[in-house]
């Protein structure tokens, strides 16, 4: 067998530690820099809540000159509502979402995970079919029904779906972990005389508090940044979310309140940015729970 | 609790003792059906009954005062033949999906080759470039983007700090798509975080074997890592497009709506949303979705199907 | 055990009390409670909210008003559409005289002439103000104020750049021979004399009744040609390669509409196409002092271009369950002393003539502009065109489009002409 040296096996030559050292110093620099310029925009927008209103397009730096509450005071007062109101709207549909999704999600999940019934493998199918079904075909018959039941201008048509597990996508990451609970918890419980919904309740649903915490925080994120919904549904300045009134403000103040516009536009990114610092590790396992093979 | 486990007894007793088929068919099925019962009323309610209301509205007119007036295939006709802004809307999401979908996975495929060498701050990397990810499809900073990108934005002064005298993004029909391009391929560390996972899984053993073989670090890549995460890769070029076809938020923001200049960022999501609430034309709006089901039905299909030629899974 | 169950009966509970309160729309029905809805700035909201107050504490204590605006034109008629969409239409809403007839004839909003006299008074109303708001012969929006189109004018750019103000008489060759000692002078870093107005419908309106035409004919057909747009186009590509107007890039800036984002206030040009209402908010934002002349002339000497109008208007929704209320309150509007003090000149000149007397003592300086503009326009005034047909709110925002084709070098003035002149003409089929 023919000794060939090549970059691998001289990077990894004992003899010559240095030459894996800067490699590995290389990836950190381009990585660091990466990250910077990945970051800086989100870091600008923050300083530049901070910034004199004239300050805030006269330079590049990330440091103010003057740091000044001024653009969150005016900008939580520039529509005629005070945020206050929309954070309390924003937080509400996304709670009464985390309520439904954790429990039709899970309900639906277990039924696929755990029970056996005619049908089951073809409805799976189909369940996972609308994962893939584009929002856009469905949107207009739905508005259609909402307005008839006279939902329009409430937060029913963005919770109530929720109820009913229009989210294919945590019915599938709950699927993923039931099937890694050991079965026989379940054929131990189904012996002492427990009924599904005892072994759903008593036995699944305490052992799925990491998935159900991934879909709760997930299911917060997309509901706290969900514009389209809102958009279309909710019409009186009383029922806005975040989202629409950092839209309504852009129309209406415009360009004359900047420094108020990313003072309400960090806020705004703040729940989503705090769920993420303490939750990442899960809500990164669970991204990547997803790619794995079904 | 032997109280409870002696009353389930006795009933699972007393219907033992009475097996009729269709008690055995309910006990067996039963539990199934009662705990699918959300999603029954959802899938059928929220999701079949509209598909199929809404193929029925794309052959009317409907502009919600009035009941839908039958107009047989002329919203189709209308679309193909004689609506620019139909054709513009292609025409932007297309490119749109088709440079920012492989950007987005090169990019999260590069980082996540780096970061797979077991770096130290690994984490913290990984926390970083998933950033964006989370917080790329709101409002807010669909604004930021609006505002960077303007003639007198971030962008432009740092570019002048190099000496490019940048281009007004926002307001150039030529430029303004690339806007949101870049948007998009920012947010890659979702997709990062999958082939972070794909990568994990491939064997230890095998690049193993391949440095006994004496093998340069871009062979292992070509005839190791590749091959084997094309099930991802797959995976995430499905639902990246997918995604991308869905997009609505950056491209209403940054064009106040209007997809303009000259149509050059009507998304075609910002297109039906114009026809169906702007104009109230529902009808119209239903035949857009339609044409859009087809086009990701048969892109879906088309994938699936050439997939066998390039996607190896490991038996 | 018991823990868990207990919290989610919480949680249960809790969650059916928060929906009770989603469900309810409280918001919408209410005839306690008029909502509001505008066009406009900061200026016409501060005003508009004060004539609120004045409505509650004089008129009608109980009653709760939510004022809402949008500041930019076109954003305001796909959101208004969604809300009617949504059988949310607002109580009380502004109404343009291109989206009359659309509305009326939808029956989105409510015929006013059975409340003549009766809660709603006209009495000293100018007859051709109220007439504007006519479709069919019905009576559907209430004039808030004359106006006629007008060009904003940066006085103090053009000191800097030492070149006379505009007079009546310029034409746009006048401005081109003013643009070569203007760009020379280069005031304000590249500043230049007019915007792109190449997509401005008010302004191709105008520069098309001077040549005897019009934009519809009284049955909603389009009064002009293909070749008259191409000439329009080719006008203004005459304007752009000499550089008399802004770049298309930064006329595309001004995507919305809205005061804030027109050329004179972005500093881009030191003339911006207006109306003469507008004098106000546009003075409110911009730094510079400013002043007020017409549309410029088609050639030397033309004229007939401009008209009186009604600037904007009040309509009440015909799903209020507020009518008589909403109906007080637009009476209020136009015709108490203190709310026509408080109004001015901003939404245009008020039509009840003792309002106006009331308020004539204590105009500003730029109020009296305004109001001697609209009164003296002399031959620049033709009569009043009919009321535009439906589709006249889309054919605005198309215009702009495909103007910034041309200005982008994407379509030549030759193509264009004819292309949106088919355009034009399916959309008006569409819609009626």
């Amino acid at each position: 067998m023919p000794v060939t040296t090549t970059a691998a096996s001289v990077a990894d030559d004992p003899r010559r530690p240095w030459r894996k050292r800067i490699i590995s110093v290389v990836a950190h620099v381009v990585l660091i820099a990466a990250s910077i310029l990945m970051l800086y925009p989100l870091l600008w927008m923050l300083a530049a809540s901070f910034r004199p209103e004239r300050e805030i397009f006269s330079s590049t730096s990330l440091i103010p000159s003057a740091v000044t509450l001024n653009g969150y005071i005016s900008g939580w007062h520039g529509l005629p509502l005070s945020f206050g109101t929309f954070f309390i709207n924003s937080f509400t549909i996304s709670v009464l979402c985390i309520i439904g999704n954790l429990a039709a999600c899970s309900m639906t999940a277990f039924a696929f995970a755990r029970l056996n019934f005619r049908g089951k493998r073809f409805w799976f199918a189909l369940m996972l079919g609308t994962l893939m079904l584009p929002y856009q075909v469905t949107l207009i018959p739905q508005y259609v029904l909402f307005l008839k039941l006279g939902w329009v201008n409430t937060f029913l048509p963005l919770v109530v779906p929720k109820y009913l597990a229009s989210d294919a996508f945590f019915t599938f990451l709950m699927v993923q972990f039931f099937r890694g609970i050991p079965k026989e918890l379940d054929e131990a419980a189904q012996m002492d005389g427990c009924s599904p919904w005892r072994i759903y309740y008593k036995v699944l649903l305490p052992l799925s508090v990491p998935v159900l915490t991934t879909a709760a925080i997930f299911t917060f994120i997309f509901t706290w940044d969900d514009f389209f919904g809102p958009l279309i549904y909710l019409n009186d300045i009383k029922t806005y979310t975040v989202a629409l009134a950092l839209r309504n403000f852009v129309d209406s103040t415009g360009i004359s309140n900047w420094s108020g516009l990313f003072a309400m536009s960090v806020l705004s990114l703040v729940p989503v940015f705090v769920f993420f610092l303490f939750f990442q590790r899960l809500l990164i396992e669970g991204i990547a729970t997803t790619g794995m093979k079904r | 609790m032997t109280a409870r486990a002696f009353d389930a007894g006795s009933v699972a007793d007393a219907r033992a003792a009475i097996p009729s088929p269709w008690r055995r068919a309910w006990t067996a099925n039963g539990p199934g059906y009662m705990f699918l019962l959300p999603w029954f009323i959802g899938f059928f309610g929220l999701t079949v009954g509209p598909i199929l209301i809404s193929l029925y509205l794309s052959f009317t007119n409907f502009d919600l005062l009035t009941a839908p007036q039958w107009t047989g295939f002329d919203n189709y006709a209308r679309m193909f033949t004689a609506d620019p802004k139909f054709i513009a809307s292609m025409r932007v999401t297309f490119l749109f999906v088709v440079f920012s979908v492989p950007l987005k996975l090169a990019f999260a495929l590069c980082v996540a080759l780096v970061l797979n060498r077991g770096m130290k701050g690994l984490p913290i990397y990984r926390a970083v470039f998933y950033l964006p990810s989370l917080l790329g499809a709101s409002v807010a900073i669909a604004v930021l983007w609006r505002r960077l990108f303007a003639g007198d934005g971030l962008v432009n002064e740092a570019l002048a700090m190099i000496g490019i005298q940048g281009p007004a993004w926002i307001s150039n029909p030529r430029f303004s798509l690339w806007t949101l391009v870049i948007l998009a391929v920012w947010q890659f560390g979702s997709p990062m975080i999958i082939f972070l996972a794909g990568l994990r899984q491939i064997p230890q053993d095998l690049y193993e074997a391949a440095d006994i073989d004496g093998a340069s670090r871009w062979r292992k890549f070509w005839k190791i890592t590749l091959p084997l995460l094309t099930p991802v890769v797959f995976f995430n070029a499905i639902i990246q497009t997918i995604e991308g076809f869905k997009s609505f938020t950056p491209a209403f923001i940054i064009s106040g709506g209007t997809g303009n200049p000259i149509n050059s960022t009507l998304f075609y999501t910002l297109y039906l949303y114009q026809e169906a609430f702007g104009f109230l034309r529902m009808g119209y709006a239903s035949a857009l979705a339609w044409v859009l089901l087809a086009i990701i039905a048969a892109f879906t299909a088309f994938s699936f199907l050439t997939s066998r030629y390039w996607v190896h899974y490991e038996d | 055990m018991s823990t868990n169950f207990d919290r989610r009966q919480f949680l249960l509970g809790s969650t059916a009390l928060v929906a009770a309160g989603a469900v309810a729309p409280a918001f919408a029905q209410d005839p306690g409670r008029l909502r509001l809805y505008w066009w406009g700035g900061q200026a016409r909201a501060d005003r508009t909210n004060k004539v609120s107050d004045l409505f509650k504490s004089k008129v009608d204590p109980k009653v709760t008003i939510d004022g809402e605006y949008n500041g930019s034109f076109q954003d305001y008629w796909t959101k208004l559409d969604t809300q009617v969409a949504g059988n949310n239409t607002p109580d009380v809403l502004q109404m343009d005289y291109r989206y009359i007839y659309q509305y009326a004839t939808k029956g989105t909003i409510l015929a006013l002439d059975d409340y003549i006299g009766k809660g709603l008074d006209l009495s000293d109303f100018d007859k051709d103000q109220i007439d504007g708001g006519r479709v069919g012969g019905k009576l559907y929006a209430i004039s808030l104020g004359a106006n006629s189109v007008a060009m904003m004018v940066n006085t103090a750019a053009f000191k800097e750049a030492g070149v006379d103000l505009p007079t009546p008489d310029w034409s746009y060759d006048d401005y081109k021979t003013a643009s070569v000692a203007w760009n020379k002078a280069n005031p304000r870093n590249g500043m230049r004399i007019l915007q792109d107005g190449s997509g401005n419908e008010p302004a191709y309106e105008n520069w098309l009744r001077q040549r005897g035409k019009a934009l519809y004919t009284a049955d909603g057909k389009l009064a002009w040609t293909a070749d008259d747009l191409v000439e329009w186009f080719k006008l203004w590509d005459d304007l752009r390669a000499n550089n008399v107007c802004v770049s298309p890039d930064n006329q595309a800036l001004d995507a919305n509409a809205a005061i804030e984002t027109t050329m004179i206030t972005l500093g881009k040009a030191a003339t911006t196409f207006a109306n003469s209402n507008q004098l106000i908010a546009f003075q409110k934002i911009n730094k510079d002092p400013l002043t007020m002349v017409n549309f410029p002339r088609a050639k030397k000497g033309a004229g007939g271009g401009h008209y009186r109008k009604p600037s904007q208007f009040w309509s009440i929704a015909s799903t209020t369950p507020a009518k008589d209320e909403s109906v007080k309150y637009v009476s209020f509007f136009i015709n108490d002393g203190d709310a026509g003090a408080a109004l001015g000149v901003e939404r245009g000149i008020p039509c009840a003539k003792h309002i106006r007397d009331a308020i004539a003592p204590t105009l500003s300086d730029q109020d009296r502009l305004a109001l001697n503009f609209v009164s003296n326009l002399g031959d620049l005034l033709g009569p009043l065109p009919p009321v535009p047909p439906a589709a006249a709110g889309e054919i605005d925002n198309e215009l702009q489009t495909k103007s910034q084709e041309v200005a982008f070098g994407q379509s030549t003035a030759e193509d264009a002409g004819p292309a949106f002149f088919k355009a034009a003409t399916d959309m008006l089929a569409r819609s009626s």
